[in-house]
């Protein structure tokens, strides 16, 4: 017995011996030899300057769409060895100057190599050349014709995007529970709700914002443009000047002249608001059962990614029901760019089939390419439908002569401020003639 | 036990101020290394403060390096222009830079001028009033240009010849700052803004500083982003943007401990705004700690597997300190009761001894007291005989005393040694049966002998010791039975454990008196002997017991009793025996011309003659009754050479079926008459016709090949009777010469003792039988007596053993060893107090021929010597005459 304990004892012994031993080694190591101590000495690294706005960020939230951006950018960088430097620009107020008016100085100014530009400003920027011809890219043959259709300028294929941005009205379901609500499909519905929720005590049934309103005009106007099997003629005529955009946006204005009317949009407080930030608070707190936003809004919890009621994304109300409004933002690498060939290895990467899955997978979006399909949220489910039918409107045509997203914007900023439909459309009148002169 | 619980309690106590101690070592080093690991992080943290302030500054300096070189080249521009005989040529010709990417003049008195992108310049979009300058030179707010970048613009009077001729407005880009700046900070965890002071604009993030993910518009977006809200901050940072001061604070940032800085630049006009994580700052300071907490951990480790070791070295010694106090507890029990046992030995032996002065004056004192009579009447002869009678009772009483109490005494010892030789059953029996049987006639009890499924007769054990178990038991039960009572005696072959021993089970069974349930507790203890009323008259001295007990564990056996006070008592000893090798005698059975047997009677005896003769491989053919064992002779008249009939069951008329038996017998076959009266018995029986069922002798015994058979019986008393029978010896008794028996007339012997009374008695004696003796008093008298002596002389020689000067035993050796004819021959007997198995093997050992205990008997002693003298008895005859 005695002997067995002496034996245990002296193996523990032993062990502590052991580690003392390895650790007085260890620290005696030595760190190395060089007389140079730089540790590394970078040479001069290729850099790719991306021009993009940036979300005002979060204390407590993480911008989803970002980081699946980010995603594939340092899969870029890891790649080709590049460094992808991040230039942004974000309005203070709504007497900034515009991210798309930035946006348009920059790449007519060659200040970035890639931007992420908004539809009018991919057309302008198309039609005066400023943009390359990324048909060549491999990312491009997998992408779904809508995509190329849309970003498409005077021939060339000027910008892709990483998702399919589709716009819808978030709605909270539950008050529309509460008050026995169906969910409208056409305009008169939606404005029969608004009214049921003004008369339970919801002042302004709808949030909105100095950018997103037009999509109500866009839904309405070329419902059956887009849905109606006639779409390349229609646009012909529209292009030759037989046809009036006025004609198809007067209902749209209409409307919304109705909704401002009868107070269910604030119309001063939509002129001076940015996207979310106006009307997100409103719509989080349950203030506001109606909003509009962009499919990834519903993803990410700067936006609505994260609510304490059941959200659901429809279509814009019009003629043929819901219907959702894809404008198609994209990433387009400018023609003067310091860095183009790096640019376009770079666009080649993050638009590849493998990047937009990440992109996809990560954000829940639908992706440009055709090889990629991922589950949408649930809240999605009914825009997503929709898409899947092949009912939806384009909010952005680069085969128009006159562009659709920023245009319309501006007009309808102008019905905020005061102006009368008739206004509004002699406003289109102009910009088509405008157009037309090109 | 409370002395222990004592000790543990003090054990205990010192235990806790220990642990205390080891507390307050941990704590005071809890302390010391809690304080040197703030000290560190205070010192640490103060000097990355001055680190992060060294970095400010010199990308402080790198700015307003900048904007110096900018606004000195911008002079330059100035006095080029100045120069110049067309200075809107000179406008419109230059070409935009990295740096400089727009340039305009307005002319003195002017509010338009021309700008070098071609427009008309008129200066209202710039806004100066903030009056902050670069060497002197007015610097505009920031603003976003025409390329959709943050740029601020500088103005500089074009003097020519001492008239200022217009102003020359140049508009640099923050980007161009961009290229100056360093491309990592902190390892890109820190963030970094360049804000303008008046609008708090951030209005350049270079690349490399910071998250690519967030992003800040002013300053009140990078106050919300980053949650800090404390009005207190927020004021103070106001206030020193507004005097142009540097402001440093502590704030988290995204959960993460944070440095955030405002450093003014180019005295307060724009500013370094952002922050730096701690952990980015402390690096040093956190791995620092982190090695320090890693020391500690080890030393705690080490710490902790001493106090292990310790703790474990501690139970160590502790479950050996209470196995030494268990082994001493044990001891002191052990003491304790060894005391007790040898008070109650004591005890017990005192009330032996008690017991013993009682039982040993009693026979004494009728020695005495009758040989006091025997003084008075010694002229009235069956007086004389009567008293001679007694006295020899309680001598023999007192022999038997003394042989108990030496036996004992042998026993505890350990000294006793069994001696294995071959015996038998059937001696055994007969020789137990031979003593018991008349005890038990003389108390008109009747003896019962049983003997059942017994498979090997002839056993190899210590016969002398058995014989002394059974008469111990025997003997008991015959004192502890009432006169007219039972015992039976039943030896019983069990299932053999292997085939190389047979496993007996001895019983003797009685329906005496029996015995207490408290008294069965102590019946084998020694010293111990049931007293009541009705026992108290018998003779014992309370040994027989333990020494049967004792002699059959000696054995390897067992001993059980079962008594039931006036029903009587059962013993049962199991004793296991080995067989001894090539018993099994065919050859006799093949000589005698015996093949099979046929037995009649009772089923038990047949079938334990079935059981015994299975070895020698004689088929039993087994019958009920004489009738049917004449059946089966007739049947078979030359199958059978030996038949067996029950005497004891058989019926007065079967005589004549005996007869029939005796005839359908072939002439050579055996007829034996089985008894349990045994041979006399059943004669007598015979004879008398006082046995049941008894048939007349004459005509039993006057038929040929007719013998008796006692039972019960072994084979080789089976043997014997074959033997017997066909040796023609049946039926005839040795007559015994009763004056050769008795006489030792004419022989002459040497006998050595020293004790002077014991020679007398045994000189009277042997003069009484008209024989001669010389005394000696010692071995070596009786060796140099002897020595001197003519060959012939001395018949034997009659040794004591313990003597003074020489032994017996020493003596016989040195006898034998004299060179003389007759000393091999002349017989040496042994007689002596040293009554053990032991001596007699001894003295067997040194050459005597026969070992007789004292006190003397006669009988025996004559028996001996004619054994051993026979033709010597002639020759001293002859000589006598």
């Amino acid at each position: 017995m005695k002997s067995s304990v002496g034996k245990n004892r002296n193996k523990w012994a032993a062990v502590c011996l052991a580690g003392m031993m390895a650790l007085t080694v260890s620290a005696c190591g030595k760190a190395g030899s060089d007389l140079n101590l730089v540790e590394s000495q970078e040479g001069s690294r290729r850099v790719v300057n991306l021009f993009s706005p940036m979300e005002k960020t979060d204390p407590d939230a993480e911008n989803t769409a970002r980081s699946a951006a980010d995603k594939t950018v340092v899969m870029a960088e890891e790649k080709l060895g590049v460094t992808v430097g991040y230039i942004t620009y974000t309005a203070e107020n709504y007497q900034d100057r515009t991210y798309d008016e930035v946006a348009l100085d920059r790449a007519r100014n060659d200040m970035d190599d890639i931007y992420l530009l908004n539809p009018d400003v991919i057309q302008a920027l198309g039609e005066e050349g400023k943009l390359r011809d990324l048909s060549d890219l491999a990312c491009a043959e997998n992408l779904r014709d809508v995509v190329r259709t849309a970003n498409t300028v005077d021939g060339k294929l000027v910008a892709i995007p990483q998702e399919v941005v589709a716009y819808g009205l978030f709605i909270n379901k539950d008050l529309f529970d509460r008050y026995s609500l169906e969910l409208p499909e056409t305009p008169e519905e939606f404005l029969e709700c608004c009214r049921v929720f003004q008369q339970n005590g919801i002042e302004t049934p709808v949030g909105a914002n100095r950018w997103w309103l037009e999509t109500f005009v866009l839904a309405q106007a070329y419902a059956d443009l887009y849905n109606g099997g006639n779409t390349e003629a229609e646009i012909a005529a529209l292009n030759s000047g037989e046809s009036k955009y006025s004609d198809y946006m007067r209902p749209g204005f209409e409307f919304l002249q109705e909704m401002i009317r009868c107070g269910y949009i604030d119309a001063e407080k939509a002129y001076v608001s940015e996207a979310i930030e106006g009307e997100g608070e409103d719509f989080l707190s349950q203030k506001t059962p109606i909003v509009m936003a962009y499919w990834g809004a519903a993803n990410t919890e700067t936006a609505y990614g994260k609510t304490d009621f059941n959200m659901l994304v429809i279509g814009f109300p019009s003629s043929r029901g819901q219907m959702p409004v894809m404008p198609m933002t994209g990433y387009g690498v400018g023609t003067g760019a310091e860095h183009g060939e790096d640019a376009m290895q770079v666009m080649d990467v993050i638009l590849s089939d493998e990047a937009l899955r990440i992109y996809a997978e990560t954000n829940r979006v639908i992706s440009p390419s055709r090889n990629v399909e991922v589950e949408c949220v649930p809240a999605l489910k009914p825009l997503s439908d929709r898409i899947q039918e092949n009912v939806y409107v384009l909010g952005a045509n680069a085969g128009m002569k006159m562009e659709q997203w920023g245009n319309i914007c501006q007009v309808v900023r102008q019905l905020l401020g005061g102006a009368t439909v008739d206004e509004c459309m002699e406003e289109i009148d102009r910009l088509q003639q405008e157009s037309l002169a090109k | 036990m409370r002395r222990i619980r004592k000790k543990n309690k003090g054990r205990a106590d010192k235990g806790i101020p220990l642990l205390l101690s080891i507390i307050a070592v941990f704590c005071v080093l809890g302390t010391v290394v809690f304080s040197v690991s703030r000290k560190i992080t205070r010192e640490m943290s103060t000097a990355a403060i001055q680190n992060l302030s060294e970095s400010l500054n010199l990308i402080q300096c790198t700015i307003e390096t900048v904007l110096n070189k900018e606004a000195e080249f911008q002079k330059l521009m100035a006095l080029e222009i100045a120069r110049g005989e067309d200075p809107e040529s000179a406008i419109l010709a230059y070409q935009r830079n990295q740096t400089m990417v727009k340039l305009a003049l307005i002319p003195a008195g002017e509010t338009e001028g021309i700008s070098s992108t071609g427009e008309t310049f008129s200066g209202e979009e710039l806004d100066f009033s903030s009056g902050w300058t670069v060497d002197g030179l007015e610097i505009s707010d920031s603003y976003l240009n025409y390329m959709g970048t943050w740029a601020y613009s500088i103005r500089c009077p074009v003097v020519k010849e001492g008239e200022e001729i217009g102003t020359l407005y140049v508009e640099y880009t923050y980007d161009s700052l961009d290229r100056s700046l360093p491309n990592k900070f902190y390892n890109n965890s820190a963030m970094l803004y360049i804000m303008d002071a008046r609008t708090e604009r951030f209005v350049l993030k270079p690349k490399g500083m910071g998250e690519r993910s967030a992003g800040h518009v002013n300053l009140e977006d990078y106050y919300r982003a980053n949650d800090i809200r404390e009005q207190e901050i927020r004021d103070e940072v106001e206030e020193c943007v507004r005097n142009g001061k540097n402001f440093m604070f502590y704030h988290e940032i995204r959960g993460k401990s944070a440095l955030n800085y405002m450093w003014a630049v180019n005295g307060g006009s724009v500013y370094l705004t952002g922050y730096v994580p701690i952990e980015s700052i402390q690096q040093e300071g956190k791995t620092v700690n982190q090695n320090i907490l890693f020391v500690v951990a080890v030393m705690l480790i080490a710490f902790f597997l001493c106090c292990v070791l310790y703790y474990f070295n501690q139970r160590q010694q502790n479950r050996i300190r209470i196995e030494r106090e268990a082994e001493r507890e044990l001891h002191s029990k052990q003491l304790t009761e060894a005391l007790q046992a040898a008070q109650l030995a004591s005890n017990s032996k005192t009330m032996f001894l008690s017991n013993m002065s009682h039982d040993i004056r009693t026979p004494m004192n009728a020695v005495l007291g009758f040989t006091t009579l025997l003084d008075r009447d010694a002229e009235n002869p069956d007086k004389v005989r009567a008293y001679t009678r007694k006295i020899m009772a309680s001598g023999q009483h007192l022999l038997s005393l003394i042989n108990d109490i030496l036996d004992v005494s042998k026993i505890e010892s350990g000294k006793v040694v069994l001696n294995l030789e071959e015996f038998t059953l059937n001696d055994l029996v007969s020789s137990v049966d031979a003593i018991v049987r008349p005890m038990a006639a003389a108390r008109s009890q009747e003896f019962h002998v049983e003997v059942k499924d017994i498979k090997h007769e002839c056993l190899i054990g210590d016969e002398t010791r058995v014989n002394q178990i059974l008469i111990n038991l025997l003997s008991n039960a015959v004192k502890y039975t009432p006169e007219g009572g039972n015992i039976w005696f039943r030896i019983i072959g069990l299932k053999q454990r292997s085939s190389q021993f047979e496993h007996i089970r001895i019983e003797v069974e009685d329906d005496g008196y029996g015995m207490t349930q408290e008294y069965l507790k102590t019946i084998f203890d020694a010293f111990t002997r049931a007293e009541n009323s009705t026992t108290n008259k018998v003779q014992g001295t309370g040994l027989g017991m333990a020494i049967t007990k004792n002699i059959v564990e000696l054995m390897g056996g067992t001993i059980e009793v079962s008594s039931e006070v006036d029903k009587g008592s059962c013993f049962r000893v199991d004793l296991e025996f080995r067989v001894p090798e090539g018993q099994a005698d065919k050859l006799f059975w093949q000589k005698s011309g015996i093949s099979r047997i046929l037995v009649a009677g009772g089923l038990q005896d047949g079938k334990n003659i079935c059981t015994l003769m299975e070895e020698m491989g004689i088929p039993v053919d087994v019958v009920s009754c004489a009738e049917e064992a004449l059946g089966r002779i007739q049947d078979a008249p030359e199958g059978y050479a030996m038949a067996l009939l029950d005497w004891d069951t058989s019926e007065p008329g079967d005589i004549r079926t005996v007869e029939k038996i005796r005839k359908a017998l072939p002439q050579t076959a055996l007829l034996l008459l089985m008894t349990a009266h045994g041979a006399d018995g059943a004669e007598q029986g015979v004879e008398s016709g006082a046995l049941p069922g008894a048939l007349p002798r004459e005509e039993a015994l006057k038929m040929a090949n007719t013998g008796v058979l006692p039972k019960p019986f072994f084979v080789s008393a089976l043997k014997e009777k074959v033997t017997e029978l066909q040796s023609g010896a049946a039926g005839k008794r040795e007559e015994p010469s009763g004056g050769e028996e008795s006489s030792l007339e004419g022989l002459r012997f040497l006998a050595a003792e020293d004790n002077e009374i014991n020679a007398e008695i045994l000189t009277e004696i042997l003069t009484l039988e008209g024989a001669e003796c010389v005394v000696v008093e010692n071995g070596k008298m009786a060796l140099e007596r002897f020595g001197d002596s003519a060959e012939g002389e001395f018949d034997a020689i009659l040794m004591d053993v313990q003597m003074p000067v020489m032994n017996g035993y020493d003596a016989t050796r040195a006898i034998r060893a004299l060179e003389r004819g007759d000393v091999a021959t002349i017989p040496i007997i042994a007689m002596t107090a040293n009554a053990f198995a032991e001596d007699e093997r001894e003295a067997l050992h040194a050459g005597m021929n026969v070992h007789l205990a004292k006190p003397i008997d006669m009988e025996l002693l004559k028996k001996v010597l004619r054994q051993c003298i026979p033709e010597r008895g002639s020759t001293a005859a002859e000589r006598s005459q």
